[in-house]
């Protein structure tokens, strides 16, 4: 019985409203692979993205609006257009990528500063993990200073998009979050 | 948990509320703002198609232009088209920005839909921008190939684009290619646009023979001609009119191949097809097949004059600069020509000027019935071209002078004050071309002087007045009148007209004439302020004095008849005419290197200026030996070197 009312209360409360989530991150980070992971369920072949893709995502009876903006240096810039009413950002990084994760931290930083992000929930996917020597989720979320932020709600996610591994707990966590 | 629901609801309301009032506040760029980032698919859609509806009023949303970006990831082909729209319209504004576009633009370009394909090849080269180009590239390179025949034959109009954007990129790409190898295409309207893109190309790069059409593609053009649709076909057609074909028997059967196109409905293409056969005509030899030619174009061209007026227009211009080539082509079909009472104006003088050209020996009656008509119309205008035509037919055919003078004196007698002006000028050329043939009309012109009012037509009358002093029985009285008022005439032609007259009719009647030459001699010279008419007068005093029979060889010379001023243009424009029959340039009868500029070129300087000047000169000379009637059909040459249409692309 308190299943069904949760349900209700769930779609009274969202009705069509979607949640926005931004998938961030470098470029090659494999966001746009998560985005279809999670709105296909499949592998799909990418090329860099030049500017967004946006892709409606129903999970668990909630429709999520996710946004995966481009990361090439020279798009980060615009990437706080899209930061109005973001309900969560799912930020990707490249566990094998050692070299650039210290551009990551910054990036991250900078972008949760941003006035209008903040509210938004933060979920980071420590991705390829796939591949051979790939850091640990400790590791990614040490080099991202995650540890020391404060008034966020974050979690950090080991995932293999091209598995599809992680990916599912990773939202279960993003829907308690914003719920 | 139902509570909870219910307060959360409320807070969200309470938020809605505030944003509501901060968009108030801000102005509508504002809160469409807010409207395009909701998070409801509804509302978004709503301000998108308000955000359009803002730019085609032409307020400047041009701000909102990430928050309408983000809106065209979308199934909804509608919103879809309206924000292609509107980035059409801003990209040049926020060329940065319009990278975020480009992904979306190259997922459409592999959509599944040909229609979505086509679109965004379509509007990514509208974009114009040059950070987009780099990115167009692969999408344009697969649309090339693309089973769709409609995706084809608009990612063939791209590379135009492209070409006019970066010739580097489309050359490197090897789009020219493609386009060139599009020729061959199995669609006709592929083809067609190949062709279209093809001539473009070759404007935007002249000199450099980008594309000349060969004998190979001509069959496959042929073929395709009557397939496509009628702006395709006009572009085939134009290309084919270029074309110079390599043997007599090919010229022969392209022509009999696109006779047929003569009867389309579309006006352009019908006069493509002429041009095209006018074109050939160098190239045809055979007698019979050029008069079946000729023959054919008949009736589509008289079609084309029951038409909107606009086209009318157009039409006449044509067949103006068609006649120039053939002028008996239309002489049996005069009555198609006459003027319909509901005519706008510019359409009645196009006709008018066509008539007198038709006209042959045969017709004239009839047509000058019908110009007898015209000139009791109100427009004085109209009028005065009717008249003047009625002059040109005399002069022309003498076998109509005896009814052109009759016309014109049951004119005269209408007593309208312009119409009396305009007949009296007309009746001067007509007396100069058949000196002796009317002297039995000068009496009735004469009752009829008090009307006249206007400068030249005065100077006319004097004329007459002078020539034919004996058929008048109170000449003395008439010129004594004249000589009287000679200081209040301001205008000089009047003065010089009223010495020679006076001397004339002196010189022919002694003694008559005596007193009042005197008069008129010590007037101009003594009182006159004109140097040029007291030249004149002292000229004739000192040669009276002199020799009187020396004078008699000056004054009473028999004048050479006039000719008909012609009305035709230069030999050398009238080809560069026909050879762009059915553009704006033959409606202005202008060559269209004097008014297309290209974008690149500096502003006021026409492609090619040198050139430019000689045509320039060639449409003067046309303009000017059609002396003051205008009927060269408009050239202004007031502004030299400075055409006052310009065209851009």
């Amino acid at each position: 019985m308190g299943h069904y009312v949760s349900k209700f209360t769930s779609l009274f409360a969202w009705g069509n409203r979607e949640v926005r989530i931004l998938i961030l991150g470098l470029d090659g980070a494999g966001k746009t692979t998560i985005l279809y992971r999670l709105q296909i369920g499949d592998v799909v072949s990418t090329i860099p993205t030049i500017g967004f893709n946006v892709e409606t995502v129903v999970y668990k009876n909630i429709k999520f609006q996710v946004w995966d903006l481009g990361g090439q240096t020279s798009i980060r810039p615009y990437w706080r257009c899209y930061y109005a009413n973001t309900d969560a950002v799912i930020y990707v990084v490249d566990s094998c990528d050692r070299d650039r994760i210290g551009t990551s931290r910054d990036e991250l930083a900078s972008m949760l500063e941003e006035e209008e992000l903040k509210e938004a929930s933060l979920l980071v996917f420590a991705n390829k993990q796939d591949m051979k020597g790939a850091m640990s989720s400790a590791e990614v979320s040490e080099a991202l200073g995650l540890p020391r932020l404060k008034s966020r709600q974050w979690a950090i996610y080991k995932t293999s998009a091209l598995k599809g591994e992680g990916l599912d707990e990773g939202l279960d966590w993003l829907v308690g979050s914003i719920q | 948990m139902m509570n909870a629901a219910l307060q959360t609801n409320f807070a969200r309301l309470q938020i809605m509320k505030r944003k509501v009032l901060a968009a108030l506040r801000k102005g509508e760029n504002y809160e469409l703002k807010t409207e395009l980032n909701s998070e409801y698919k509804e509302r978004r859609k709503e301000a998108v198609r308000r955000v359009i509806a803002n730019m085609t009023v032409g307020k400047d949303v041009s701000g909102l232009f990430t928050d309408v970006l983000k809106n065209m990831h979308t199934d909804d082909l509608e919103i879809k088209k309206l924000i292609y729209l509107y980035l059409i319209n801003y990209a040049k504004t926020q060329p940065d920005l319009v990278i975020l576009a480009v992904n979306t633009f190259v997922k459409d370009a592999e959509d599944t839909n040909p229609l979505i394909r086509a679109l965004a090849i379509r509007t990514m080269g509208c974009l114009h921008v040059q950070e987009v180009l780099d990115h167009l590239s692969d999408p344009l390179r697969k649309c090339l190939k693309d089973p769709s025949p409609y995706v084809r034959k608009t990612a063939v109009m791209c590379v135009a684009k492209v070409y006019d954007l970066s010739p580097t990129t489309a050359e490197e790409n090897g789009f020219v290619e493609d386009v060139r190898r599009a020729l061959s295409d199995s669609n006709p309207m592929v083809i067609s646009n190949a062709v279209t893109v093809l001539t473009e190309i070759n404007e935007m790069a002249p000199g450099q023979n980008v594309w000349r059409l060969d004998a190979k593609s001509v069959p496959t053009l042929l073929a395709a001609v009557n397939e496509c649709v009628e702006w395709g076909q006009i572009a085939i057609l134009e290309a084919l009119a270029d074309y110079t074909p390599k043997t007599e028997k090919e010229a022969e059967s392209i022509c009999e191949r696109l006779l047929p196109r003569l009867q389309h409905a579309n006006g352009s293409v019908v006069l493509t097809t002429v041009r095209l056969l006018l074109n050939y005509e160098k190239y045809v030899h055979r007698a019979d097949l050029l008069s079946q030619f000729t023959k054919k174009m008949v009736p589509p061209l008289i079609t084309l004059l029951s038409s909107e007026p606009e086209i009318q227009y157009v039409a006449l211009r044509n067949i103006n600069i068609i006649l120039q080539r053939h002028p008996k082509l239309l002489s049996k079909e005069i009555r198609v020509f006459f003027c319909k009472y509901n005519d706008p104006i510019y359409v009645k003088y196009e006709k008018l000027d066509v008539l007198v050209r038709i006209c042959s020996e045969r017709n004239t009656e009839p047509l000058l019935n019908e110009l007898k008509e015209y000139a009791r119309e109100v427009d004085v205008d109209f009028v005065r071209r009717a008249i003047q035509a009625i002059g040109r037919l005399a002069i022309r055919y003498e076998s109509s002078a005896d009814k052109a003078v009759k016309v014109l004196v049951e004119l005269l007698q209408l007593k309208v004050n312009s119409v009396v002006q305009d007949v009296v000028v007309v009746l001067r050329d007509v007396f100069r071309r058949y000196p002796r043939n009317f002297a039995d009309v000068v009496p009735t012109l004469c009752e009829h002087i008090d009307y006249v009012n206007e400068p030249d037509a005065k100077a006319a009358l004097i004329w007459i007045l002078g020539e034919y002093s004996e058929h008048i029985s109170n000449i003395s009285n008439l010129l004594g009148t004249c000589i009287e008022s000679f200081l209040e005439e301001e205008d000089e032609g009047v003065q010089l007209a009223l010495v020679n007259s006076a001397v004339k009719f002196f010189l022919k009647r002694p003694q008559q004439g005596q007193a009042l030459v005197l008069k008129a001699l010590q007037t101009a010279t003594e009182k006159c302020a004109n140097p040029d008419v007291r030249d004149r007068a002292y000229i004739y005093w000192r040669l009276l004095s002199a020799d009187p029979n020396a004078a008699r060889t000056v004054a009473l010379v028999e004048m050479p008849p006039v000719e008909l001023e012609s009305a035709n243009l230069s030999a050398p424009l009238l080809e560069e005419l026909v050879a762009e029959l059915g553009s704006v340039a033959s409606v202005l009868q202008k060559p269209s290197r004097l008014f297309v500029y290209k974008k690149a070129d500096k502003a006021g300087v026409p492609r090619d200026s040198e050139m430019a000047y000689t045509g320039l000169d060639d449409a003067e000379g046309g303009a000017a030996s059609a002396g003051d009637n205008g009927t060269t059909g408009g050239i202004d040459t007031s502004n030299e070197g400075e055409p006052e249409l310009l065209i851009s692309f």
